[in-house]
């Protein structure tokens, strides 16, 4: 299986201490890396790190971040590194269109996911947009990916605050991979969920992480969803980590 | 101590009306809680479990009177609750406390962890700020946050911060406390430590409503469960050796099992 994603030697900071240090994996597509640690290791962070987001003063030390099946060999943190906040708004804005077609992100709640103001069929038109080839028949396309996570074509009418939580969490893992990223990152999808939904969110998107050849890099606390379904898993703590197949 | 019930929420119900979706759609009504009886005994610590939605934090607010009832009735310490007006409830809320979900957007940013005890003892507590500072540090001793007195909420860890709500909580001396799921979003080995400082620092007799989607943690420290699906409490178990054996408790006590998932309505 191809790489899609390359960390090596994150190390973030701020003028206090590192928040981050030491920090490699390798995301494959078409495998599952759960990301694990304690609360306050750096998860999160190292997750937005390879989205090209760095919000920390002054920020990124070391490290380099590859995309191999979008850029090849390019460091994206090339220029970046110890030049403060300046230097990372100009990487986020350099990796904006990338966000959300190459990587594309779940957050923790669907709550926070979905956006109340629109329908489910608006936002997954916006998301459909940023495929690499946006398809002929939009309506068709929002159809195929509703299908795809169980919900009825009629879910495209509906505003997120119409939705039960189990749909609303099917039109997040819907607007999540409309795009057909190359890699999903799914930051705890199982907080605040009842143990049946959590299994059947986690199933859903293992199965249409499969279905697209989709490496879903998964961010938990729980080792039990880890043991089930990671291939690979990445321990963030005190000291460096490492990718371990499972 | 008197044997009576801390809690005795009996046949209650409560519908919310919800706007439409836009100005003109009509308006919807929610059964969030159908019907539901139990009491918590002194000293007893109950867990309410069941499906995302069901209704269990609904029901945790209603106990301590943050919500009202659509129908039903609720005694706490054998005095009628759902009844009093917010100025009568107002005196006597101090014995029954809330220990929230999120801990960071329940403390105030500008504010020490001592000064979050202290203020919860002058302002619901009527103790002299002095006679608190003493109290409130002597708390924060006691759950591990001597060394943090001084700190921030943002200079705290997850952990920290959950321990100052219960701080906050137990120097009142509450002879009731509802905590809605106090170790969400925490690593287990600090869910494990947070779930043990509150169920260990529960004053003597005092009852405690702990809201939970860890089935692990239900077992492990608490007396009895109430699941609840769909508004209604289906199913009761008492722990350690009650088994669950409605077709939803089973799932959510398995949820890995063999199960027909179709019948979890909420996906």
């Amino acid at each position: 299986m191809s790489v899609v994603l390359v960390v090596n030697d994150l190390t973030i900071r701020t003028p206090e201490r590192r928040l981050v240090e030491g920090v490699s994996f390798e995301v494959h597509q078409g495998r599952v890396t759960a990301i694990v640690g304690h609360s306050g290791s750096g998860k999160s962070l190292s997750a937005r790190a390879s989205m090209g987001v760095l919000d920390v003063d002054p920020g990124l030390e070391r490290g380099s971040l590859l995309y191999p099946a979008l850029s090849g060999e390019k460091d994206w943190f090339e220029g970046v590194r110890g030049q403060g906040m300046g230097a990372q708004r100009r990487l986020a804005r350099d990796t904006a269109r990338y966000r959300g077609s190459y990587v594309t992100y779940s957050p923790q709640s669907a709550s926070s996911a979905l956006n109340p103001g629109r329908s489910i069929g608006q936002q997954l038109a916006i998301a459909i947009g940023r495929r690499e080839t946006p398809p002929a028949d939009l309506g068709g396309a929002i159809r195929d990916v509703l299908k795809e996570v169980g919900l009825p074509p009629r879910a495209a009418y509906a505003v997120p605050s119409e939705l039960s939580g189990g749909m609303a969490q099917r039109a997040a893992v819907a607007i999540a991979i409309a795009p057909q990223p190359k890699v999903l990152i799914a930051d705890e999808p199982e907080t605040g969920l009842d143990p049946v939904l959590r299994r059947v969110v986690t199933e859903l998107m293992l199965e249409v992480a499969a279905n697209h050849g989709v490496a879903l890099m998964l961010i938990t606390h729980n080792m039990d969803t880890v043991r089930r379904i990671a291939d690979d898993v990445v321990r963030i703590g005190p000291h460096a980590s490492g990718t371990e197949d499972v | 101590m008197s044997d009576a019930p801390i809690v005795d929420f009996k046949a209650v119900s409560k519908t919310f009306v919800l706007p439409g979706a836009w100005p003109w759609s009509p308006k919807r009504e929610v059964h969030a809680v159908r019907d539901v009886s139990f009491q918590v005994a002194p000293g007893e610590v109950l867990a309410l479990v069941g499906q995302s939605g069901s209704g269990k934090t609904t029901v945790s607010r209603c106990v301590l009177g943050l919500e009202s009832i659509t129908s039903g009735e609720i005694v706490l310490e054998g005095q009628r609750w759902d009844t009093l007006s917010e100025r009568e409830r107002r005196t006597k809320r101090v014995k029954y406390q809330y220990v929230p979900q999120d801990a960071l957007s329940a403390l105030d940013p500008q504010q020490t962890s001592l000064e979050h005890v202290v203020e919860s003892l002058t302002v619901l507590g009527g103790v002299s700020r002095e006679e608190a500072h003493k109290r409130g540090a002597e708390m924060l001793e006691s759950l591990g946050l001597g060394h943090r007195l001084n700190a921030l909420p943002r200079e705290m860890s997850g952990g920290e911060q959950r321990r100052v709500t219960l701080a906050r909580v137990f120097v009142l001396q509450p002879s009731l406390v509802v905590a809605d799921e106090p170790t969400s979003g925490l690593d287990p080995d600090r869910q494990e430590s947070v779930l043990e400082d509150l169920i260990q620092n529960l004053p003597k007799g005092a009852g405690c409503i702990l809201v939970t989607h860890d089935m692990a943690q239900a077992r492990a420290w608490c007396h009895r469960a109430l699941v609840m699906l769909e508004g209604r409490v289906v199913e009761e178990l008492r722990f350690p050796d009650g088994q669950p054996t409605h077709p939803y408790s089973r799932m959510l006590f398995d949820p890995w099992g063999e199960h027909d998932l179709a019948q979890s309505t909420a996906i």
